[in-house]
């Protein structure tokens, strides 16, 4: 096996010199995990106010746990492994609903697109001209919209451009249902975001 | 319907990464305008995603993280000294006397009759043995206790 697998050996370095004591290193560490652990927070944790006791109870297990990490994953996929964690115990120490079952279902039925195949050529033409307008803005909420699992996914795969596999390890999931989850939040966007822009154009 | 068309997932994953697709499935979603126009969908969905901007923090994490880190221990920190000098006078105190005395203790034990040494021996010797004994028996009393079966 490889011991650093994905690791770059400056996170080597940063990990050694933290050992030896040098708290300043952990801070890089911090700096360059920040945004995967914000990114997280954000889409799992509604309570503004518990994202900054959380983010810094994270990185306090972080660099406690420092000393077991055997570099079998990069550091960001280890530190966001503890990130969703951590929300997941927050989620149930809230008693907080959670929707989105994540078990395997059927996703090959060629009914799911069977509204685009009946659509007239040009409809497809103006909800494409719609989707570039003010998509942006509409996705975000409706991204919100979207079960805490789901969100997460959805920004970790297209925004922080991790693996599966990488998805699968932190989250603890089989990458099936990782597939599987992704493409029902993805056409779960699509079809509410095209169902509003019909609504508006009505 | 056409059921030769591919599913709406094989589309989803066309249109994220159209080298990872079968070449049937390639030339398919070249012909078909229908397949073209839902993958051009999700393509400009996938890509509207990626434009979101991150989420951040109003504080600096890295600063607050670092605040509540335990301080590193320095080497030569002031209580360190203290201790190390209290550990060097005490051994001087020790050995110096113990250095200029050294004949004089040698004289003091050599005067002694081999009786009085060996008595001394024997009995630290047998105190040692009982201190040892009851310890032992405390230890068996104390297993016995804990032994609930």
């Amino acid at each position: 096996m490889n011991h650093t697998k994905g690791n770059n050996p400056d996170d080597k370095q940063l990990i050694d010199r933290i050992l030896r004591g040098d708290t300043r290193a952990f801070g890089t560490i911090v700096k360059n995990t920040e945004r995967l652990v914000t990114q997280i927070l954000y889409k799992m944790i509604p309570v503004s106010e518990d994202r900054k006791d959380l983010a810094q109870d994270i990185y306090m297990k972080v660099f406690r746990s420092l000393p077991g990490f055997k570099f079998q994953s990069k550091i960001s996929t280890w530190i966001a492994q503890i990130t969703y964690n951590t929300c997941l115990s927050w989620i149930e120490k809230k008693k907080l609903y959670f929707p989105g079952n994540l078990q395997e279902e059927d996703d090959r039925s060629p009914v799911s697109h069977e509204a685009v195949y009946n659509m007239p050529r040009n409809s497809v033409e103006t909800e494409r001209i719609l989707f570039q307008k003010e998509v942006s803005v509409i996705l975000k909420k409706e991204i919100e919209s979207l079960p805490p699992v789901y969100q997460t996914l959805i920004i970790l795969f297209h925004n922080e451009s991790m693996s599966y596999d990488e998805l699968s390890q932190i989250t603890g999931l089989p990458e099936g249902t990782i597939k599987s989850s992704l493409f029902r939040a993805r056409k779960t966007l699509k079809e509410n975001l095209l169902s509003k822009y019909q609504k508006e154009a009505l | 319907m056409n059921n030769s068309h591919p599913s709406e997932k094989e589309i989803q994953q066309w249109a994220a990464d159209p080298s990872g697709s079968s070449p049937v499935m390639n030339s398919h979603m070249q012909s078909c305008a229908q397949c073209k126009a839902e993958a051009e969908i999700y393509r400009l969905l996938f890509s509207k995603i990626k434009q979101q901007p991150a989420e951040e923090f109003d504080f600096d994490l890295s600063e607050m993280v670092l605040s509540q880190l335990p301080k590193a221990k320095t080497r030569l920190s002031v209580d360190n000294l203290i201790a190390g000098f209290l550990l060097v006078f005490t051994c001087c105190c020790i050995a110096i006397p113990v250095w200029l005395f050294r004949q004089n203790i040698l004289n003091m034990f050599s005067d002694i009759p081999p009786f009085f040494i060996y008595t001394i021996i024997g009995s630290t010797s047998i105190i040692f043995l009982v201190k040892i004994g009851s310890l032992y028996k405390k230890f068996q009393n104390q297993m016995r206790l804990l032994n609930y079966n």
